[in-house]
């Protein structure tokens, strides 16, 4: 008997004094970036790596998209492979983005910059108690993006967009194709 | 302030044990006390016939044949009514029923309602709705003499349904390049909903006086049967409490109750048999 009210005292203190604490994974996927990939124009089936992009999001922060979190001042912000993740706003229906290439480059003749807008719309899911809601975004059927040149007019480096699939639910899955 | 209130509850916990070990004590007295009377009634003129047997029958009866009521508890959830007053995101009543059929075994009750905001983190939640819980109790504790304690050990089945209003949400963005979202005021109801769960309690029930009883159990649960709304989830259920990633959960009761005699049952001594002659 004596074992029963110990075990219940127990067992009161457990229940009664202890909060679990929800911190959300950082491994469970929540709202997804956008997957992009470059690919060589001139042999279309070919991953092309692009030389130093950088991406800047209208309204978002102007050193631009951290591509290399380890990287150091401006390196942090600047990528040389085939495919880069793009966040897509979670409060409005539309991104602008400036892909500058050859950002940082001795030679201004170099840096090229194109304007790539992308329209969406969006849809709150619920992931967990902890981690509450996601966004899953859907690219405009009809008007997905609208590549433009930078002002002044520089040529556009960007030959020809494809898009590969048109709601982003997951970062595995390539939403955009970009052949220069 | 909540830390310090839920201490409280656990200082609750060791106040009602002090119940038990003072209710200890007194019986001992009253059992001195019938001690007394046995003496007294040992002293009472021998009869003719046979003086030896007499008094040895006469001291058997005085030990009264000690009887065991029977009857039901009804008591009241005390931690909800105290939660509703303290807690302005709570409000919620239980009734508690423990009804006596054989010397060990109760036919357990319970029925409530609650209306629980729930504030996450990342959500907000409120869940209003009402549950039914029944089962059994089996009564652990050897009772000495006239003493009704129970210390009990039950498995209940518990069945629910209930609304859940999501209030508001945030959206979460683990790359959060245009900055993060801020706080999305939904307001969506989900109702009809239903769950059910088996539990197993222990617990402890003091009669502190007269026929009032104090006491406090202690609830594991297993969810069996829960239905979830599309593109949501139930994370409060009326009875079974909050619900974790497994299916289980956790309950606590403090209860305040009334016995109602309903009848009586003799206890029959096993020392009767050689009375009869």
């Amino acid at each position: 008997m004596k074992k029963i009210i110990a075990l219940l005292i127990i067992l009161g203190f457990a229940s009664s004094s202890c909060e679990p604490d929800d911190i959300c994974d950082p491994n469970t996927p929540t709202t997804p970036r956008m997957l992009i990939q470059f690919f060589d124009i001139s042999n279309p089936s070919l991953r092309k790596n692009v030389t130093n992009l950088k991406v800047i999001g209208e309204g978002g922060q102007a050193e631009g998209v951290v591509f290399n979190p380890s990287g150091v001042d401006e390196a942090k912000y600047l990528t040389s492979t085939d495919s880069i993740l793009l966040p897509l706003n979670t409060d409005a229906d539309i991104v602008k983005y400036k892909f500058i290439l050859n950002s940082g480059n001795k030679n201004p003749l170099l840096v090229n910059t194109d304007n790539l807008e992308f329209k969406y719309t969006r849809e709150s899911i619920y992931v967990s108690r902890a981690c509450g809601f996601k966004t899953i975004f859907n690219l405009d059927p009809t008007n997905p993006f609208t590549l433009s040149d930078a002002t002044p007019a520089d040529e556009m480096w960007i030959q020809y967009v494809i898009v590969a699939k048109n709601n982003i639910t997951s970062e595995n899955e390539t939403i955009i194709k970009i052949f220069f | 302030m909540k830390q310090l209130l839920k201490y409280s509850f656990s200082i609750c916990f060791l106040l009602s044990l002090l119940f038990v070990q003072a209710q200890e004590k007194t019986t001992t007295t009253t059992s001195t006390e019938q001690d007394l009377k046995i003496t007294e009634t040992k002293n009472t003129p021998p009869t003719k016939k046979n003086p030896e047997k007499k008094l040895g029958a006469a001291a058997t009866d005085t030990i009264k044949p000690k009887t065991d009521r029977y009857g039901l508890i009804v008591g009241a959830d005390i931690n909800k009514i105290a939660r509703s007053i303290y807690d302005s995101n709570y409000n919620g009543i239980a009734f508690t029923a423990d009804y006596r059929l054989t010397k060990k075994y109760y036919l357990y009750g319970e029925i409530g309602s609650e209306e629980v905001t729930v504030e996450d983190p990342l959500l907000s939640t409120t869940t209003k709705g009402s549950y039914l819980k029944v089962g059994f109790d089996y009564n652990a504790y050897n009772n000495w003499l006239d003493m009704e304690n129970l210390i009990t050990l039950g498995v209940r089945y518990g069945f629910s349904t209930f609304s859940e209003q999501l209030n508001n949400y945030l959206i979460y963005n683990p790359h959060p390049y245009f900055g993060q979202s801020g706080l999305i005021d939904s307001g969506k109801k989900y109702d009809g909903l239903t769950a059910s769960w088996a539990e197993v309690a222990a617990g402890v029930n003091v009669k502190v006086f007269n026929n009032i009883y104090v006491g406090f159990s202690l609830q594991l649960k297993v969810l069996v049967t829960k239905s979830e709304p599309t593109n949501f989830e139930s994370l409060y259920i009326p009875g079974f409490n909050r619900t974790y990633d497994g299916n289980f959960g956790a309950g606590f009761n403090y209860t305040v109750s009334y016995f109602i005699p309903i009848y009586k049952k003799k206890v029959i001594p096993v020392k009767t048999a050689p009375k009869k002659k």
